[in-house]
């Protein structure tokens, strides 16, 4: 039972950290910021 | 579904999308009535305020904050992505403010909204959107976008500013930026309601991100001491600009459920008829072209024409069964990914309800909404109308036509969903 608890949150990390639809948003956001502090 | 509920829920998307468009639209009155010396970072977090306070207050108004915590319980992974989509509107709308400085409207506005074509890109290429849609559909969608887009360039130069000078390779690279940001940001807004989000649960942690990046960039921009003097000099347009953010999220709540039930392809070109309503306060309420030429105004009638031509194209575009069941698809294939119920996502989708989740307020609920409303009426008792020429009749029509949308939408969205 207990394991079953901290697992969850943990495969939760491991679909969104292998989802490629995550890292394309994250990217851009990223590259939103460097952009953002060029422009300053 | 049956084939008599996925066109009503097709409807009421597209309805959905021309009201977003009039509520996004009218936001930027009230930013109209603001001293232009205050930093644009400021104003820009100021609104950011009113948007946080609307988000969690109008959810608990309409639904109750226990179906929040229903949401999550369903689909946590889902808080991830609603912040991730709040941090990038953040920074794309910082990034229109330098786009806006920089080159001004007239060729910052159509460049970010380049945002409904990437979205349309997104739509197709992770969301089975417009697969076996047919030539027809594909035209309808794409030219629509296309028209609109060529209508938005034409009314953004009618009502252009001078660009600074030796500034446009900056300003174009910023509003281009705030495009991909935006459009990019509707993968995390699709990829909720695919899974059964319901709108209302979503925009309150997007604001978190949102309102978390604000305030970074605003300290890391302006400094804490400056930033916090410039607050406390602003407490007299403070209303407008919150009362701004406030009118926003109720443009954006119609513009997340377009995208819930039409999806990004369709919902967000037909939200970005926004800019047709706020050249409509421009020129009757604020008297912008005022004395223009000629070639203003056959640029304005032209680019209004194209705009209304793009979005009747889009309206009239609507999933056919085949590609909605491709939709399903996609729904699934999320559903099996971060193991959601399936009957959770078929419902979320249908807009019907799951389970018997409680519908009463809750005592945080109510508090929300009395702390909401108490710090408006404080922030009116102190704010200034500055001395403009703004014609007060033609402000209480757009305002009449705006409430008639929001109380029709409204009741199209319950009857059909109860807000789901």
């Amino acid at each position: 039972m207990s394991s079953s608890t901290t697992d969850a949150p943990r495969s939760l990390l491991r679909a969104i950290f292998t989802d490629v639809h995550f890292w394309i948003p994250l990217t851009v956001l990223l590259g939103g910021l460097v952009l953002l502090d060029k422009l300053r | 579904m049956p084939a008599t509920r996925l066109r009503s829920l097709q409807a009421l998307g597209i309805f959905c999308g021309f009201a977003a468009g009039a509520w996004l639209g009218g936001a930027e009155a009230p930013i109209k009535l603001v001293n232009p010396d205050i930093s644009p970072i400021t104003v820009s977090l100021i609104m950011v305020f009113g948007v946080f306070l609307a988000r969690w207050s109008v959810p608990a108004l309409i639904r109750g904050t226990s179906h929040v915590h229903s949401d999550v319980r369903q689909a946590p992974h889902l808080i991830v992505w609603a912040v991730l989509a709040g941090c990038m509107w953040a920074v794309a709308n910082t990034l229109t403010i330098y786009a806006i400085r920089n080159v001004g409207l007239s060729i910052a506005f159509p460049l970010w909204n380049t945002n409904s074509l990437l979205g349309i890109f997104w739509g197709f290429l992770l969301f089975n959107e417009l697969h076996y849609a047919g030539w027809k559909r594909w035209l309808g969608v794409l030219g629509g976008a296309v028209c609109m887009f060529s209508g938005a360039a034409l009314l953004a130069i009618a009502s252009a500013h001078q660009a600074a000078p030796g500034k446009a390779a900056a300003g174009i690279l910023a509003a281009l930026g705030a495009g991909i940001l935006w459009g990019t940001m509707y993968i995390p807004y699709r990829k909720a309601y695919l899974t059964g989000m319901n709108p209302l649960s979503f925009i309150t942690f997007f604001t978190v991100g949102e309102l978390a990046t604000m305030t970074v960039l605003a300290i890391a921009y302006r400094g804490a001491t400056p930033l916090w003097h410039e607050l406390i000099g602003a407490k007299s347009v403070m209303f407008w600009l919150m009362l701004g953010g406030f009118v926003w999220v109720l443009g954006d709540l119609f513009q997340q459920y377009a995208t819930k039930y039409v999806g990004i392809s369709r919902g967000i070109p037909l939200s970005n008829t926004n800019q047709l309503w706020g050249l409509l306060w421009g020129i009757f309420v604020f008297h912008e072209l005022r004395g223009g030429s000629h070639t203003i105004y056959v640029q304005v009638a032209g680019g209004s024409l194209l705009m209304a031509l793009g979005a009747l194209s889009i309206a009239l575009s609507s999933a056919t069964a085949r590609e909605h069941s491709s939709w399903q698809d996609a729904a699934d294939r999320e559903g099996n990914r971060y193991g959601i119920e399936h009957e959770y996502v078929r419902a979320g989708m249908e807009g019907r309800a799951y389970g018997s989740g409680s519908t009463r307020r809750t005592f945080l609920d109510w508090l929300l909404i009395l702390v909401t409303t108490g710090l408006f009426v404080v922030l009116a008792v102190m704010a200034r109308l500055p001395h403009m020429d703004i014609a007060v009749g033609w402000a209480a029509a757009l305002t009449i036509a705006m409430l008639a949308l929001l109380a029709t939408c409204g009741i199209a969205l319950w009857r059909t969903t109860r807000f789901r």
